[in-house]
């Protein structure tokens, strides 16, 4: 086992968790919005991926947007649900009724794909490739290719474009966005559907690497905590650098103390922060 | 209804309860689903105090649940402890995780909190399924049977065991009532409604908290202890999500701050999934869709449809949640 | 000037909670009209504008029939009243603070077709008019002065093409020169084809500009005409005299 083999498995698994958290980062700092239904969802987006590939044949570039269709279809419902407790502001009920969605979605997958576990079985994702004595997929490649070009997408939207202003605008605050003629319930269901769709992208692309299972997605949630708390709430940049950074924290932790208990580290990491700086946690609106 | 027509109403109430069993048939069945009513009751009147009076959601009373299993199944299967001294430790251990995990979250407010709490269970999780000590993935077999020698009590079915559970439900109910109307219940709604006003009056919000989350974990692992002696193993599964999940429901829906609210939630859900369940994933899909749609289109629960009803159970309704501070 | 109302408010009421805020039966304002809106503090001045909106940072019950250009739009949520050309610049925070002038400025529609009555002015124009904001373009609107945010919050609405703008209490907080710096500003778009409801405390400052003065007390007009004829009313000095004593 050697250290740069633990780099490189680190860099991936960084961009993995930047890509997993992303649209969290952008509904909390959009919407000051909170999602604990967030791991469902992914495991949704890897099994609507993984039902595309090998019960309907559909290539995989297919079904990575078919994937984040139902990720859209889901974020949408959600909202539409919610979207009185989201316009009073209660966080503390949203966060009860996402974290029932996540229990519902989980039945239902259960029932519709079975509790088995499955692999998820791509193109990319069987192609080793060796270098040196350092070994990695395509589908590693194509997880770091796709965070890198997604962030910064997302970067240059959120502080160039007419959309990204608008987000920022309700960001700040609500009612004076209402005020300058922004549709103030039509960004809250854009945040939520964005945050569908990127999950189940980074669901398609990451789940490969692991066996999946309707029960998941508790890990990708501690992991999505992490990277939002540590990248500072809502901001792009931040979680992007968080998300490497833990990645290449649980690949080291992995290696050299243990792999079980590697989501629990993270977690200790974050509990670390979060008693050192609680008030350090402020929302910076419009998600930067 | 003067205080004292309502105390003897109530204690009739509460013999009454005792023979409800025996009323529904006392089948094996009925006395099982009556126990794990109790004693899930029991579990989510301790989440009952944080989220209705408190007005914070922890999800990290799974935990506590299971800390309350765990350490009983460690006493009485390991150290042959009997279930009194089991349930001392098991509070005992309840009292020092929530210490812990009151410290930590001492600043903490709202989502953040919620977030930190839920991740304490699921490392909770990961951790119990990993750990030799508490049997890892397999769990701790071997609990005794729940006897009190000195009282030549012993109960080795759900039938015997349901003047336990039962007494532990009026116990956990005693306690709520009374907490509420404390001063430290008292201190705490107005923490949660007002927390500026709390200050002004020298209510200390964060000592409020921390005394409400100490009050409360004891009562929801002491559920726990009961399920050890119940289930007779103890595995990972304590900390599955349907617990978290059945404890919320159960809270929120029937009403918010309802004395029996919890107990009545509890009984609906679980004589759904005893008596008429439709399979486990359809279950939870239900369980989960009761969950969303209270909160979201019922925020005063079910009483909210049958508003004359309220006046009978009559209690202030409280938001749950507490509006952000305006951003500047 | 044409006599046709540009905004009309017919039976319009707000509550909060139980308590009536405001009971307005009928509230006119008419092309290219400038009309002020005074009343003590808590007279109910913010709660008329906001109503007209359909607008509030609280949770207020409102009814009634809001018109404009014989338009009803009652119906229509906040954010598409402001579509159709009626402006709110709010009391208290009027701009995005955590953005530049600039993106303050930027448009947040798309829409061409404003209609009739309507121009949306250009960023040029709204410098033009305010060369304070052309300077400090790249400043953040925490960055800004009370005057600079009233300006900054009047130059956003035009940017959106109003109908009517409503103005609530933009001298509040300034110096005595920049109260009057800021409502010859409002006068002279006025003059160039705007209408106006201005509510102002200043009483003073207000009646040197506007058209029509309408005087509220505890949610009712009590009081209302011409600037000229208002001037010497006694009911105005009273309606403040009688809030200094309560
Ligand atoms: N958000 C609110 N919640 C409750 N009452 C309010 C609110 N806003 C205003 N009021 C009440 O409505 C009345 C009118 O207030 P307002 O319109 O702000 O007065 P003005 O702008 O003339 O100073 C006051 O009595 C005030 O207390
Ligand atoms: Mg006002």
């Amino acid at each position: 086992m050697n250290l740069t083999q633990q780099l490189v498995n680190g860099i991936v698994l960084g961009h993995a968790y930047a890509l997993i958290a992303i649209g969290w980062t952008v509904l909390l700092g959009v919407a000051r919005l909170v999602n604990f239904g967030h791991g469902q969802m992914y495991m949704l987006g890897a099994f609507v991926t993984w039902y595309g590939v090998s019960r309907l044949g559909l290539p995989y570039i297919v079904s990575i947007p078919f994937a984040m269709l139902a990720g859209v279809a889901v974020g949408f419902i959600m909202q539409r649900v919610m979207l009185r407790l989201t316009l009073k502001q209660d966080l503390v009920s949203i966060m009860i009724v996402t974290l029932g969605f996540g229990y519902v979605l989980h039945g239902a997958a259960a029932l519709t794909f079975g509790s088995t576990g499955q692999i998820l079985e791509t193109p990319l994702s069987t192609q080793d490739i060796y270098w040196g004595d350092l070994w990695f997929t395509y589908q590693d490649i194509a997880i770091v290719i796709v965070a890198i070009l997604f962030f910064a997408a997302l970067k240059y939207t959120i502080d160039r474009t007419r959309i990204g202003r608008l987000a920022r605008m309700v960001a700040e605050d609500p009612q004076l966005a209402a005020l300058a003629g922004i549709n103030v319930k039509r960004v809250y269901f854009g945040v939520f559907a964005f945050e569908g769709a990127a999950v189940a992208l980074a669901a398609a692309l990451v789940a490969p690497r692991t066996p999946i299972l309707t029960s998941m997605g508790f890990d990708e949630v501690i992991v999505t905590f992490v990277v939002v708390v540590l990248g500072g709430i809502g901001s792009v940049t931040g979680s992007y650098l968080a998300g490497l950074a833990l990645g290449l924290f649980t690949a080291f932790f992995g290696a050299f103390v243990s792999p079980a208990y590697a989501t629990a580290a993270a977690f200790a990491v974050l509990i670390a922060v979060l008693v050192v700086r609680p008030g350090g946690l402020a929302v910076s609106p419009g998600g930067r | 209804m003067s205080h004292g027509m309502k105390t003897i109403l109530l204690a009739i109430l509460a013999v009454l309860g005792f023979f409800v069993p025996m009323i529904l048939g006392g089948s094996g069945a009925v006395y099982a689903a009556c126990v794990l009513i109790a004693i899930f009751a029991v579990m989510s009147y301790g989440l009952d105090m944080i989220v209705s009076d408190l007005g914070e959601v922890s999800l990290a009373h799974t935990v506590f649940f299971a800390v309350g299993a765990y350490t009983t199944a460690l006493l009485s299967a390991s150290a042959g402890f009997g279930p009194l001294l089991s349930l001392a430790g098991a509070l005992l251990m309840a009292l020092l995780v929530a210490a812990l995990l009151g410290l930590v979250t001492l600043q903490l407010r709202e989502f953040v909190f919620s977030l930190v709490t839920y991740a304490v269970a699921v490392v909770a999780a990961t951790v119990a399924q990993n750990w030799s000590f508490l049997g890892g993935s397999d769990g701790l077999r071997g609990i005794p049977a729940f006897e009190i020698s000195l009282l030549g009590f012993s109960a080795r079915n759900d039938r015997e065991l349901w003047p336990v559970a039962y007494l532990l439900l009026l116990a956990a109910i005693y306690v709520v009532s009374s907490f509420r109307r404390s001063r430290l219940g008292q201190a705490a709604m107005m923490v949660h409604l007002n927390p500026r006003l709390a200050v002004t009056s020298g209510v200390d919000p964060q000592r409020t908290r921390l005394q409400v989350f100490l009050l409360s974990a004891p009562i929801t692992a002491s559920a726990g202890w009961l399920y050890a002696y119940q289930r007779a193993y103890i595995s990972a599964d304590v900390l599955e999500t349907y617990f978290l999940i059945l404890m919320l429901t159960a809270v929120v829906v029937v009403g918010r701050r309802l004395l029996l609210g919890p107990l009545v939630g509890v009984t609906l859900i679980l004589v759904q999934e005893k008596f008429f369940s439709f399979g486990g994933y359809v279950d939870k899909i239900i369980l989960g869709s009761v969950l969303i749609l209270t909160l979201s289109f019922l925020p005063s629960g079910l009483v909210g449809i049958f508003a004359p009803l309220r006046t009978l159970f009559a209690r202030r309704q409280a938001p749950l949640g507490k509006p952000i501070p305006e951003r500047s | 000037m044409n006599n046709r109302p540009v905004l009309e408010a017919k039976d319009l009421k707000v509550a909060y909670g139980g308590n009536l805020a405001l009971d307005l039966p009928h509230l006119a304002v008419r092309e290219r009209e400038l009309v002020g809106v005074v009343g003590a503090n808590g007279a109910g001045k913010s709660t008329l504008v906001n109503g007209l909106v359909g607008w509030s940072r609280g949770t207020p019950k409102i009814s009634g029939k809001v018109l404009l250009d014989g338009r009803d739009i009652s119906g229509l949520p906040t954010h598409e009243r402001v579509r159709s050309g009626l402006l709110l610049i709010p009391e208290g925070k009027l701009v995005f603070t955590q953005m530049t002038v600039e993106e303050n400025l930027s448009s947040t529609s798309d829409e061409t077709d404003l209609g009739q009555g309507r121009r949306r002015y250009s960023t040029d124009e709204v410098y033009g008019l305010f060369p304070r904001l052309h300077e400090r373009r790249h400043h953040l609107g925490s960055q800004l002065s009370g005057g600079e945010r009233q300006m900054l919050g009047i130059a956003r609405a035009l940017r959106l093409g109003p109908r009517a703008l409503l103005l609530d209490e933009p001298s509040i907080g300034l110096a005595p020169r920049l109260v009057s710096t800021v409502l010859d500003t409002v006068r002279s778009l006025v003059d160039s084809g705007l209408t106006v409801l201005l509510v102002e405390q200043n009483v003073r400052a207000a009646i040197e500009v506007v058209d029509r003065l309408v005087l509220l007390e505890r949610g009712r007009i009590i009081a209302e005409g011409p600037a000229a004829d208002m001037r010497d009313d006694p009911r105005i000095a009273e309606a403040y005299l009688g809030a200094h004593v309560a």
